[in-house]
């Protein structure tokens, strides 16, 4: 079952077109991947398709639902973990996990999920005294917190240290094993070989190719996803 | 309104875990009451000074978490993305004005208990002679000055510009209106003046009912309408 149609997508700023004809498809209970260069448009597709901007043209489609015209409805039924968001500096993990669930019809178990990701040692611990890897798994449990269908997830693991980086997909797997579809944007080649079904590669805007690792590797005659990348964005360091 | 209770919960103890508001709310009015009435002589009238005080001071609190603190709360979280995170849920815009609404002026009721209590234990203030009209005035004041916070905070992008604004709404007023100094002993020009802010009908309609005079429909009148207005806009104009 499709549960994101994205076709022929378009959005532009003030600056010029950011996204300028993306169609893609995502099934059911798949990860699916989003690469590209830095300015490449992937932020905007993701959050045109969560309902947090409107798009200019084309047609989008989450669990058979409108982003724009159905935005409440969507946001009850998709998690968001936002490559540019903050909490407030003094609120507690346990607080913004227990207030975030009070937003959703049928919420997970706050506290269940506190203990799942590990932060019920953290629980009192203000936002803003949190590190980087910790604050990024608050945002994961508080992207789950509504017990979604759908989760976007925008760099989720930049600025991790590897060890980090390496529970974080244990994780996303195990979301993946219980059935939520996962949209993940990452610039690490080896962390969307590792974990993704399909990715496809955005660059000024444009899909400039789809498939599951192997597919890409094979397309851009590599041996790896990561030369693969490169060969197939025609960007090479130096 | 999902989630509101939550919200309000939330949002006044982060309001009580930052010093500076704890301290220009609650600690700040209750020494310049000290103050006021270390020296105090009865007002013009033969009011006591601490009958005029205790209400006076109570929308110095009002306006100080309505229009200083609130925007600032409300345009800091937009500047840092708190916001943009909240919006990428289903809450509603409405629900999180209304519950911020609600913790400041939560914290606006607490100043003002402290005030009473201050004033009962150490300056003798008389007990409102009509409660329920000091209620009634609270409430509307709480609602009209904290709808025109909630539409600064709606519309301003960052919170320092957001503090600015409220402390030159905020300060003027207080001084005018007659929030600090007691109208009784201020010339004609500036009664006239004060009395086209929106704190005026606020400073009138409390006192009035603290002193169990009548009070007047048209000032109920004003700050209902300011609510109604300057919060109407406040929630089409609100920007995440
Ligand atoms: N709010 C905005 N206003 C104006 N221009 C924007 C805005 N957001 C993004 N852009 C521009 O749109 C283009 C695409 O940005 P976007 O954030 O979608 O890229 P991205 O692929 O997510 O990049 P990165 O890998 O750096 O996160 C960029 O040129 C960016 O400068
Ligand atoms: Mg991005």
């Amino acid at each position: 079952m499709t549960v994101i149609e994205i076709d022929g997508l378009t959005k532009s700023y003030k600056a010029g077109k950011a996204v300028d004809g993306v169609s893609v498809r995502v099934e059911r209970g798949e990860i699916f991947g989003i690469a590209g260069p830095n300015g490449a448009g992937k932020t905007t597709v993701v959050e045109c398709a969560s309902g947090l901007r409107r798009r200019d043209g084309g047609t989008l489609r989450v669990l058979g639902l409108d982003p724009e015209g159905d935005r409440r409805e969507l946001l009850q039924r998709i998690g968001v973990q936002l490559q540019e968001a903050a909490l407030p500096d003094a609120i507690k993990v346990g607080e913004a996990l227990r207030m975030y669930a009070s937003f959703y019809d049928k919420p997970a178990d706050w506290r269940k999920l506190m203990e799942e990701w590990g932060l019920t040692d953290k629980r009192r611990a203000r936002f803003a005294s949190l590190s980087g890897g910790w604050k990024q798994r608050l945002f994961i449990a508080l992207a789950l917190v509504g017990n979604p269908e759908v989760v976007f997830l925008d760099e989720l693991t930049t600025g991790l240290d590897p060890a980090a980086r390496r529970m974080t997909w244990e994780l996303i797997r195990d979301m993946r094993d219980r059935g939520i579809t996962v949209v993940l944007v990452t610039h690490f080649m080896d962390e969307a070989e590792a974990l993704c079904d399909r990715i496809a590669i955005i660059d000024q805007g444009r899909v400039i190719a789809e498939g599951s690792p192997r597919e890409l590797i094979a397309k851009g005659r590599s041996a790896s996803l990561d030369d693969a990348y490169f060969a197939l964005t025609g960007r090479e360091l130096g | 309104m999902k989630g509101i209770t939550q919200v309000i919960a939330v949002e006044l103890k982060l309001i009580i875990r930052d010093p500076m508001s704890g301290f220009f709310a609650l600690a700040f009015p209750a020494i310049m009451m000290w103050v006021k009435l270390r020296t105090g002589k009865p007002l013009p009238g033969g009011l006591p000074v601490v009958d005029a005080t205790v209400p006076m001071l109570s929308i110095f609190v009002i306006g100080l978490a309505g229009l200083v603190v609130l925007p600032a709360t409300l345009a800091q979280y937009r500047e840092r993305r708190v916001l943009k995170r909240l919006r990428a849920t289903p809450a509603s815009p409405a629900m999180l004005f209304g519950a911020q609404w609600a913790a400041h002026m939560l914290l606006a009721a607490l100043g003002t208990v402290l005030l009473i209590i201050i004033g009962l234990a150490a300056f003798g203030l008389s007990a409102p002679a009509n409660a329920a009209g000091v209620l009634l005035a609270w409430i509307l004041g709480a609602l009209s000055l904290g709808a025109i916070g909630l539409l600064i905070g709606a519309l301003v992008p960052t919170g320092r510009t957001a503090t600015v604004i409220g402390l030159s709404v905020f300060f003027p007023m207080v001084f005018v209106s007659g929030a600090m100094i007691p109208r009784e002993t201020t010339s004609g020009a500036m009664r006239a003046i004060g009395d086209l802010t929106p704190m005026a009908p606020v400073v009138e309609a409390i006192r009035a009912a603290w002193e169990g005079n009548a009070i007047s429909p048209v000032t109920l009148g004003v700050m209902v309408a300011m609510f109604i207005i300057a919060g109407g806009v406040a929630v089409k104009a609100f920007r995440w």
